[in-house]
């Protein structure tokens, strides 16, 4: 089984960029030995007299396709190991009928103009200048066309599929389409200019047989090579899964565990951390390259795989099964339900049981928790921890349909509608703004945010995840409208939307099944929001790091969009763009000792007085959660009116020049 | 095989059998997937070396822009960009090998040269713009998301030759 770079996350190492050279070099070669270092050659097929890209285009297609669907169903390469690219139907039509223009016009394309600079075409090098300043063009038109790039998008989705074929089968097809156009090619080119040099010629009749031969032999390959269970098909392991035979129960877990069953294999596919907090007694834990470790298992014995919930299982337990493991079986609503079913005390049950009942009970508490009747133990990660904080989407994924964890995805509507994390909820940062006293965008009064929370089915003990894109300090202000009611059991999902769909995660469009609560509304909760006096009060005697963070040139006063241009006498600038890095689509916050590191240079300790504000309190809200949730800097205030307020007041202060 | 005549020692080699040199490079193409786990590329190259470039000029601007910015302060250290120049270095070494390197700006007999600069600047603009659009051009999009069979790449494919076809008359005086 090979492992890709792509599989390890390892394109930017170095040995792949070195690899990369290597095979560029070969992309090179390749383009040059089929002439394709000369523009006047690549526009031939235009004009139907040099068909060469079709058949060097097509050959490529089908060699690379037939090795590709050869090595995958024997098993030589896993898909989880290939980038498949995703399909965006308005990207790729629209760019495409747009690329065949710039094609036609300069009969150039990236890839051979490469070639043609090489083999000193001076065209081939107006060319790439173009298709540089046309990628500067689009970079500054991304405002404007950037939707264009993600309209359609429908994730990874293949054309054999939408045909109802295998992969294999549709290759063949493709095959036959592309020897049927290299004879045509060759026809059309003898007609037009009385070339076609291998019309009819033994060597094209050769090549179409061995082609074909090809295509036929993969498309007749079982489609997985490994011992093949029932459950390995596609439909039965359906089928398995529809009618629970891939689960076992936590009690006979439990009985089997008790019995010392020596041909049971308990695996616990948590992370080590969570592990060593708490497992099911006679578990082993096996965090990384599960198939690798049950090997020596497969097909013998009985394999149960658990983590807190059910998700992460049994994805994990579908992948064995497709690798022909049909020994491996799921617990039962995991390691909850192992709780829920063996391990709450008596006492503790809702329903009366019967004796007999009750002594078996004990008998499990007693094995699994040890003699001494202790409550019972809380797995480090199966409950959400208190208080603001990231969290990856790996615990998120193995606590979906939790009922005391509600997921607040805070994209636009129609990205909401085209698919959402499942349960997610939609809500605007918006929702939590409006006039207040004159003063625009400020958060909303804690009753009308509580209102709000209860519509959302939100009690003082659910554990909110914010989910932003790539906009953090949307995330951030929803999080300080918690604060303000007081529910700091929230936490942002770390690299948001685009890591979770990176991650090829669950993704569903259903809207969630709601019931609204009472979200009760406690006074006095928010004690970090400040207004312009308490500002002014710190700007004029310096009690506090004014902490201003909105981009320089506004902060400098060399921009202004509002009433006046400048900052409060004595703020600092720290744009809260420094804070956060994007990478691969995905914005997450920078590491916390390189932030830990930067304040530290601002502000001189953790019990220092700090105000932090931008032009509305949006973008100072991210600013308000990596100080007083990241780093711990205990005196953190927000001061939510801003530059929007502060400029508009002709009696307050401003500095137009940084100090 | 043409592959096989004998070159006069001057003249340039006569290019490989359009069918063999279609194999090598499904192969190369074959081995990327294999090995990188992802398919070959070359706009991707072309539009970080641009965003370099501007960003010499206009680091703050382009740090902050949303497309552009999103690669980092080294948007030159990614696989693509490698890619690409290792294609220019395999086009070199073999174009000098079989003594194809002609310094010319290439049209047609009686073509204008400032048509043909004309044309080659304006279709590539709109091929780098176009490739950004569709996150790929002919390598990235067409023959590696062909060969993956995947949908949208398949697409992309017939749409670049269908409005190429559709405009092919309106530009045929730079190669007569």
């Amino acid at each position: 089984m090979i492992s890709t770079f792509f599989g390890q996350d390892g394109l930017g190492s170095n040995a792949a960029l070195a690899l990369s050279l290597l095979l560029g070099f070969g992309f090179g070669v390749a383009l040059e030995q089929a002439g394709f270092g000369s523009s006047r050659r690549l526009a031939g097929i235009f004009y139907f007299r040099d068909m060469t890209v079709l058949r060097v285009m097509f050959t490529a297609m089908v060699t690379a396709m037939l090795g590709l669907q050869l090595a995958l169903a024997l098993g030589v390469v896993s898909a989880e190991q290939i980038y498949f690219l995703p399909t965006i139907y308005g990207a790729q039509i629209v760019g495409g009928l747009l690329f065949g223009v710039g094609f036609v016009l300069s009969s150039w394309c990236p890839g051979t103009a490469a070639v043609g600079l090489a083999s000193g075409r001076l065209d081939a090098l107006i060319f790439l200048g173009g298709a540089a300043l046309g990628s500067i063009l689009f970079n500054e038109l991304y405002g404007v066309v950037g939707l264009l790039a993600s309209w359609g998008d429908s994730g990874v989705n293949f054309a054999w599929a939408a045909l109802g074929v295998s992969g294999p089968m549709f290759a063949l097809l493709f095959a036959a389409v592309a020897v049927a156009a290299f004879w045509g090619s060759e026809w059309i080119e003898k007609r037009v200019a009385g070339a076609g040099p291998y019309l009819g010629s033994p060597f094209l009749k050769a090549f179409s047989v061995v082609i074909l031969a090809a295509a036929f032999g993969v498309a007749m390959l079982p489609p997985a090579p490994s011992a093949r269970p029932a459950a390995a098909t596609e439909t039965g392991l359906l089928q398995a899964i529809e009618a629970g035979e891939d689960h076992i129960e936590p009690d006979e877990l439990a009985d089997r565990l008790m019995a010392g069953d020596a041909a049971l294999l308990l695996a616990d596919i948590r992370t080590p951390n969570e592990f060593a907090a708490f497992h099911i007694r006679g578990a082993v834990n096996v965090a990384a390259d599960l198939p690798a470790f049950l090997a020596p298992h497969k097909n013998k014995g009985t394999i149960v795989l658990y983590s807190n919930g059910m998700t992460h299982p049994a994805q994990a337990r579908d992948a064995l099964a497709r690798q022909g493991f049909a020994n491996a079986y799921l617990l039962t609503d995991g390691l909850q339900g192992f709780m829920e079913t063996v391990l709450k005390p008596v006492s503790l049950r809702e329903t009366p049981l019967p004796a007999t009942h009750v002594a078996k009970v004990n008998a499990w508490r007693a094995f699994f928790l040890g003699s001494a009747p202790a409550p019972v133990p809380v797995p480090a990660g199966s409950v959400p921890a208190d208080g603001p904080r990231l969290v990856e989407t790996g615990w998120l994924q193995d606590n979906l349909g939790r009922a005391d964890v509600r997921i607040i995805d805070l994209r636009p509507q129609p990205a909401y509608n085209g698919g959402h994390i499942p349960d997610a909820v939609r809500m605007d940062v918006e929702h939590f703004r409006g006039a207040i006293a004159g003063v625009p965008s400020m958060l909303l009064p804690a009753d009308m945010i509580a209102r709000h929370l209860g519509l959302l089915g939100i009690t003082p003990k659910t554990m909110v995840i914010l989910v932003p894109s790539d906009k953090l300090h949307d995330a951030a202000l929803v999080g300080i409208a918690l604060e303000r009611v007081g529910h700091t059991r929230y936490a942002i999902l770390d690299g948001g939307w685009e890591q979770w769909t990176a991650e090829k995660h669950a993704v569903d469009s259903r809207l969630p099944a709601i019931a609204a609560t009472d979200y009760p509304v406690k006074p006095g909760t928010d004690t970090f929001t400040v207004d312009y006096r308490t500002v002014l009060s710190h700007s004029q005697e310096a009690t506090a790091v004014l902490l201003d963070v909105r981009p320089a040139d506004f902060f400098t006063g060399k921009k202004s969009d509002e009433a006046r241009a400048g900052h409060i006498p004595g703020a600092v600038n720290r744009p809260y763009t420094s804070d956060i890095t994007t990478n691969n689509a995905v914005t997450r916050l920078k590491p916390a000792a390189e932030l830990a590191e930067a304040y530290a240079r601002l502000i001189p300790g953790k019990d220092t007085p700090i105000v932090v504000s931008c032009r509305t309190g949006h973008q100072a809200s991210q600013t308000y959660f990596v100080l007083r949730h990241l780093l711990g800097y205990h005196r953190v205030s927000w001061y939510d009116a801003g530059w929007t307020e502060w400029s508009a007041r002709p009696e307050l202060p401003i500095e137009t020049s940084v100090r | 095989m043409n592959s096989n005549s004998t070159p006069t020692p001057a003249g340039p080699r006569p290019h490989l059998n359009p069918y063999l040199a279609g194999v090598l490079l499904g192969l190369v193409l074959l081995a990327s997937f294999l090995t990188l786990g992802v398919g070959l590329g070359a706009s991707a190259g072309i539009a970080r070396v641009g965003a370099f470039a501007q960003g010499c000029v206009m680091p703050q601007h382009v740090a902050h822009s949303a497309y552009f910015g999103a690669w980092g302060n080294d948007p030159l250290r990614y696989y693509l960009v490698f890619m690409f120049v290792g294609t220019l270095l395999g086009g070199l070494v073999s174009a000098v090998a079989c003594r194809r390197v002609q310094p010319q700006l290439e049209r047609g007999p009686t073509a204008s040269r400032g048509l043909r600069a004309v044309l080659a600047l304006a279709g590539g603009i709109l091929a780098g713009f176009a490739s950004r659009v569709a996150s790929g051009c002919t390598s990235g999009q067409a023959l590696t998301g062909g060969a993956m069979l995947v949908t949208g790449s398949l697409l992309f494919l017939g749409a670049m030759f269908a409005s190429g076809y559709a405009v092919a008359w309106f530009v045929r005086r730079q190669w007569q």
